[in-house]
């Protein structure tokens, strides 16, 4: 009997500990989650998970003090830094005509670099919108791996400046600015370019960053389809509501 | 905003931008007299814009004047080597800084695009040989375009080579 009682006891020890255990780790998994930003309300900044959390092996990316998120339709700043060859360049992002897409990116960081290939592929946006990727000063990146990265055709402007300037929690990290006003329209992170794509074209209503011009232009294949059938039964003598485009039915539904 | 870099530095005004690259390639430059002459690589090209440099530009704009609007104005400043101090060709003393419209034509562009019309002048400063070259978007805006240009001139600097 005292066996039995003492088996017992320790079975239940056992299980409590198991279950201490199993607390502890969903206590984890849940905070983790908030980590990544799952929970967030919409319409404020990030939608998305955060990578920054989730690249644990890429370095602290978050500047002490500065919020995971940060206030959308604040200003943004133009920027100033350097190319990837060193060279000084001064880039205009408010005040001006066209919205810029400013993509913080980094050499180091595992979850940029589908960012970096995305770019490299070619990316949807709005019309008249300017990409520009911003890594820190080359001094915190490496110049040769950037070099290998960059996509042809995109600037990629070297400014830890920007990164402070945009409040920028971590990478990889996006933001639309609206170039007349120079306030930013919308930003956030993920795991991929198109989870970016999605929230930007939540923040900012538009569908291009979707590939919303490429469904226009399917729309208008079938609006080019629909004009052509209808010239060819108006060419054949039909016109709408003409008879014999209804079959006629049987009282009980069939076809004569 | 401030650019700088090689001695050469620019208070931008609002609206413009610009970009400092180093040359790769020694580009050749075959002037109206007929004398070709060639930029040296490491030798600084500035360029300057009221609208969006593309990323991929040569030193005279290719790439960028194809894409510049009729209200746009393109500029360029590229060094050239010591041995052209003192020379001829070089022999205008200092950055043109007033520029009127009378002072662009398009058989100064060094492609001929519809309605561009340019402003190529060589000349030294601070001991140091340039080349200015300038393209505005529409001839029909030279007079409007001419004062930008020249109030972003007046505000670029040229010092000893650093």
């Amino acid at each position: 009997m005292t066996a039995l009682v003492l088996a017992l006891t320790v079975t239940v020890v056992v299980l409590a500990v198991l279950v201490a255990g199993l607390l502890r780790s969903h206590a984890t998994i849940l905070r983790r989650l908030h980590e990544l930003g799952a929970g967030v309300e919409p319409g404020t900044a990030t939608l998305l998970p955060s990578v920054d959390a989730a690249a644990s092996d890429d370095g602290p990316r978050r500047p002490a003090g500065v919020p995971e998120t940060a206030p959308t339709g604040r200003a943004a700043s133009d920027l100033v830094g350097t190319s990837i060859g060193g060279d000084a360049l001064a880039l205009r992002v408010r005040n001006v005509e066209h919205d810029t897409v400013l993509a913080f990116l980094s050499s180091g960081c595992t979850t940029c670099s589908g960012f970096w290939e995305a770019l490299d592929e070619g990316v949807d946006l709005p019309a008249g919108t300017r990409l520009v990727v911003v890594t820190r000063d080359l001094a915190e990146e490496s110049p040769a791996i950037l070099a290998d990265l960059a996509p042809d055709g995109v600037t990629v402007v070297c400014s830890s400046a920007a990164w402070r300037d945009h409040a920028v929690p971590g990478s990889p990290y996006v933001v639309h600015v609206d170039g007349p006003s120079g306030r930013v329209r919308g930003e956030g992170t993920g795991g991929s370019w198109e989870q970016v794509a999605r929230l930007l074209a939540d923040a900012t209503g538009d569908l291009a960053y979707v590939g919303g011009p490429r469904r226009a232009r399917r729309a208008a294949a079938d609006l080019r389809r629909e004009e052509d059938t209808d010239r060819a039964l108006l060419e054949a003598g039909f016109v709408p509501g003409d008879d014999r485009l209804w079959i006629p039915l049987d009282t009980d539904g069939s076809h004569t | 905003m401030r650019l700088s870099s090689h001695g050469l530095s620019a208070v931008l005004p609002s609206g413009w931008e610009g970009a400092f690259t180093t040359a790769r390639e020694a580009p050749a430059v075959r002037t109206a007299a007929g004398v070709t002459t060639r930029a040296v690589p490491s030798l600084p090209t500035l360029h300057l814009a009221n609208f969006a440099l593309p990323p991929d530009r040569g030193d005279f704009g290719s790439g960028a004047v194809d894409v510049m609007g009729a209200r746009h104005a393109f500029v360029s400043v590229l060094e050239y080597g010591p041995e052209c101090v003192g020379t001829a060709l070089f022999s205008e003393a200092g950055l043109p800084r007033h520029l009127t419209a009378g002072d662009f034509s398009p058989r100064a562009l060094q492609r001929t695009r519809s309605g561009q019309a340019g402003l190529q002048v060589f000349f030294t400063e601070a001991g140091r040989a340039f080349c200015l070259y300038v393209v505005l978007g529409h001839r029909g805006n030279a007079a409007t375009l001419a004062g930008e240009v020249s109030r972003t001139l007046a505000n670029v600097t040229i010092g000893p080579a650093a």
